[in-house]
């Protein structure tokens, strides 16, 4: 079973790129609605525009009041949110199917006839602002930020997706106008539908969206490839109290139109990619460090980073990162053996079932191969890929697109009580910084 | 929707007849530990039906065939939690999930994960106050595995001083990650605590942090023995597998597991609690937090989906009615939340309220008092309580999509309640829950006297003041 087996794309939607698949197994509909923009077209200096804009398009549909659209949502046995990404933007919708005539009623007006009050806008300012003072209290989350914000640095991956407590405030009614004006418009949009509705059903509801929004095309991702972080850089994340660390350590890792990029999952696989690969085995079986330890690898339309994540105790800190970095050296210079390939391999192949066991996910896997403009087999012909990673694909990938000498180390913990151990443990610094936690922005 | 017990058919399945053959066949070859008896057929909402069956050694199965995907959830629910320790042994059960997935007779330490891994699986446990269940999802063809795997650990664990050193290690790891360093954790480890004085509920899964680090090898031998029997066991097995082949092969690897005598609960009843407890605490946090716990009923009792559906008209979602007020009009808050607690014995109606900054906990505690007020003495419009309803619908839907999230539903409900059909009893409950059912139990448990306050005041004194500084390089 493979996604594009059972997914279709719809033609008879006036235009509209509509993908679907059917199922009666409950009575209930999801929709998606995406957006080829995300954060990446706010304003400079205006970092958070685009999230405000989805929230706010939920809160003044049609020129409603908040609490009515909300009500009427859970009247309806319904959920929609927003979530926004740099490069996407997706409302996501699910409703108890009886419902659904009367929901797409609302998410018509959701998206395409939000007042955008200024008064509104005004209030989620200030509930942002607070939620962003909330989201100090979560080390893990500290910990992406600042990796985010200082390994792109000054690239767009390094801006905010919710923005910051300086530049949500700078945030007017102008700004979250154009940003919907040029994202909200036909050809800019996806639609995808599953579950307990026809095709004829979702044609209609998507060409009833898409006539009401105005005409226009994709807009242009101009982002420029991203460049690695120069040298071996440490960022100490102080924050008091903390009995534990929260590591990250990246580089530059993998574009999904490079030719090695499923090699390097497999490699990544193999490496911090399940709960017996590499890293757990010697970080948390062996030694008792961290209770997790995995690598990743996200993806984008350019290229994203290979992250390291573990959490050992203040004491084990130095120990924990020094070991991870010789598991990183280890990895580059060795490689993965034939054996350790044949497992993942097998893993992977057999584990994706579990990636489209439902209508949902399948639609939702070809809706992300369209709105981050992924290789046309990324997912119909995953297994595929995978089989075909050779021993030497493999270890090639890992010394070709990860570094050793250019690397981001993020550590949340209390200064005092890791500091030297974790400067001892990395080799070659070539630079340290030490920030407070509530220095976020 | 047929009732529980009734013999409707589900969409897949035998005919009650053939059933019979089949089992008695079955049976003329198995020991007598692994001869089977088909007990029920139990609804499970509008299309499915649950089949269960016991062992002669006392295991049950619970077999729900559904060919939807080609993949089976593997859920195996002991009736062991925190409830069962004991003081000065608590977070014994968690630390026991951990081991399960070390060392089996005949097998390397890690050999579990690893041949699971490379079929292809999914596989996860947890641990609450009463019970812990292991989860896993595989592949179709790959169940021959899974069966092996999960009744080798069931009698051949292996238990040895490194294993349980380096796993006390990594739970550790855990708990400073869920409670020492997360505030929410610590504030509900010392809600429970402070609401608690008798019954086990009031340490945490978990266990306290000397607990962990004081357990022995002996310990988890006499625990294993204690509770991991077949007759303390549930199977629910959700997929695409024929009951006639599921049914041979489980008689095959549990038929030769002996029963065990269960230990007799010591369970202390908490007493009625008679004036309100309040504690405050500092933590390094930026805004001000409040916590309470109103004691609640179990989830047995007939006030509990009452409770529930009064949780949500309150404090769920952006209509609820805390949300509204606290969020929104007076601008007092950053969220609010409450959880009422799904437990065989009475609970907490939990709060969780995070003040935004120049805010006040108390300021907060003010306004849902004057709310709670109102709901003992005025009705809640209908439309309010068929909208809260219809999210719980769709919460109980949308949880039903995968294999996994049916084997969890049913082995949640059989757990706590006896009876695997129940979420969709319970919402047939809910629908007739009337306005005189909330204001019933407002009265009854949402007073003061029954509650326990937690007010977190920030302290960020240990911070740096520094937007950052820069060290030369080394």
């Amino acid at each position: 079973m493979s996604a594009a087996a059972t997914v279709v794309r719809l033609d008879d939607a006036g235009g509209a790129r509509v993908l679907l698949e059917t199922s009666r197994a409950l009575p209930l509909v999801t929709i998606s609605v995406g957006s080829k923009t995300g954060s990446l077209v706010d304003p400079l200096g205006k970092d958070g525009s685009t999230r405000l804009l989805s929230r706010l398009m939920r809160r003044t549909a049609g020129g409603l009041d908040p609490q009515a659209i909300d009500t009427r949502i859970d009247s309806l046995g319904a959920a929609l949110s927003a979530d926004v990404s740099h490069s996407t933007m997706a409302f996501q919708a699910t409703v108890i199917s009886r419902s659904l005539n009367e929901f797409v009623d609302l998410l018509v007006d959701v998206l395409s006839r939000p007042s955008l009050a200024s008064a509104e806008l005004e209030r989620l300012q200030r509930e942002t602002l607070a939620e962003l003072k909330d989201s100090l209290d979560d080390d893990r989350s500290l910990a992406r930020r600042f990796f985010r914000r200082r390994f792109f640095g000054a690239h767009p991956y390094g801006r905010s997706v919710s923005g910051t407590s300086k530049t949500v405030p700078e945030i007017t009614s102008a700004d979250v106008q154009s940003v919907f004006q040029r994202s909200f418009v036909r050809g800019n949009l996806v639609f995808a539908f599953s579950g307990d509705l026809d095709a004829a059903r979702a044609a209609q509801i998507a060409k009833r969206i898409s006539d009401a929004l105005p005409s226009g095309g994709v807009l242009a991702d101009n982002t420029p490839e991203p460049e690695a972080v120069a040298g071996r850089r440490l960022v100490i994340v102080d924050k008091p109290e903390r009995t534990q660390t929260k590591i990250l350590v990246g580089c530059l890792g993998s574009h999904t139109r490079d030719e090695d990029h499923v090699a390097l999952l497999v490699a990544n696989t193999i490496f911090g990619g399940t709960f017996t690969a590499r890293m757990t085995k010697e970080i948390r079986s062996k030694h008792g460090w961290s209770y997790g330890a995995y690598s990743s690898m996200p993806i984008d339309r350019r290229r994203q980073s290979f992250i390291m994540s573990t959490a050992p105790k203040a004491d084990d800190a130095g120990p924990c990162l020094k070991l991870e970095l010789d598991m990183l050296h280890e990895l580059r210079e060795k490689g993965v053996t034939k054996a350790e390939l044949s497992w993942a391999k097998r893993y992977m192949v057999r584990s994706h079932c579990f990636a489209i066991d439902t209508a949902a996910k399948r639609v939702g896997l070809e809706l992300d191969q369209t709105l981050y403009d992924l290789p046309a087999d990324y997912y119909s012909r995953y297994t595929e890929h995978v089989q075909a990673v050779t021993l030497e694909q493999a270890n090639l990938a890992l010394q070709k697109r990860l570094s050793e000498d250019n690397l981001l180390i993020t550590i949340v913990g209390t200064e005092s009580s890791i500091g030297s151990s974790v400067r001892e443990a990395v080799s070659n610094l070539a630079s340290t910084e030490v920030v407070a936690f509530d220095s976020v922005d | 929707m047929s009732s529980p017990g009734s013999q409707s058919r589900g969409l897949w399945g035998p005919s009650p007849k053939l059933r019979e053959k089949r089992l008695s066949e079955l049976n003329a070859g198995a020991t007598p530990d692994g001869q089977v008896t088909h007990l029920e057929t139990v609804a499970f909402g509008p299309s499915l039906t649950v089949e269960r069956f016991r062992f002669g050694n006392g295991l049950e199965l619970l077999f729900c065939e559904d060919h939807s995907a080609p993949v089976i959830a593997y859920h195996t629910w002991f009736r062991v939690g925190s409830r069962h320790e004991r003081e000065g042994k608590t977070g014994l059960a968690h630390l026991f999930e951990h081991l399960m997935f070390n060392e089996v007779e005949g097998r390397k330490a890690g050999e579990f994960d690893r041949k699971l891994e490379e079929a292809g699986a999914e596989s996860n446990a947890s641990t609450w106050l009463d019970f812990t269940q292991y989860n896993v999802s595989i592949p179709k063809d790959q169940l021959p595995l899974v069966v092996k795997l999960e009744s080798e650990r069931m009698s051949r664990l292996v238990l040895r001083d490194p294993q349980v050193k380096s796993e006390k290690e990594v739970v550790a790891n855990e708990r400073r990650e869920r409670v020492d360093d997360d505030l929410e954790g610590a504030v509900s480890e010392l809600l429970w605590a402070t609401a608690f004085e008798n019954h086990a509920y009031r340490w945490p899964t978990i266990g306290w942090m000397k607990d962990i680090e004081g357990f022995t090898t002996d310990d988890c031998q006499e625990f294993y023995k204690t509770y991991y029997a077949p007759n303390n066991a549930v199977l629910v097995i959700v997929g695409d597998v024929a009951e006639a082949a599921l049914l041979k092969r489980l008689s095959e690897a549990y038929g030769a597991l002996p029963a065990s005598t269960l230990p007799l609960e010591d369970v202390h009843p908490e007493p009625p609690q008679v004036a309100e407890r309040r504690v405050e605490v500092s933590k390094p946090t930026a805004t001000e937090k409040l916590v309470v716990g109103y004691h609640s009923p179990a989830m047995g009792d007939f006030d509990h989906p009452a409770l529930s559906l009064l949780a949500e008209v309150l404090f769920s979602g952006r209509a609820s009615r805390l949300h509204q007020k606290l969020v929104r009009e007076l601008e007092l808050a950053t969220e609010v939340r409450a959880f009422v607690g799904p437990f065989r014995d009475p609970g907490l109606f939990e709060l969780f309220i995070s003040a935004r900054e120049g805010r006040t906990a108390e300021q907060i505690l003010e306004v849902i008092d004057a709310e709670f007020d109102k709901v003992r003495s005025e009705a809640i419009p209908q439309e309010e309580i068929a909208r809260a309803a219809a999210r719980l619908e769709l919460g109980l839907l949308a949880g039903l999509e995968t294999v996994d999230g049916k084997a969890s539903t049913l082995g949640f409900y059989e757990i706590v309640l006896g009876r695997p059909g129940a979420a969709f009893e319970r919402l047939d409950t809910t629908r007739r829950v009337t306005a005189s059912d909330l204001i019933r139990v407002a009265r009854r448990y949402l007073l003061p006297r029954f509650r326990s306050v937690i007010l977190v005041r920030p302290d960020l004194s240990a911070s740096s003041d520094d937007d950052g500084e820069a060290e030369a390089a080394q």
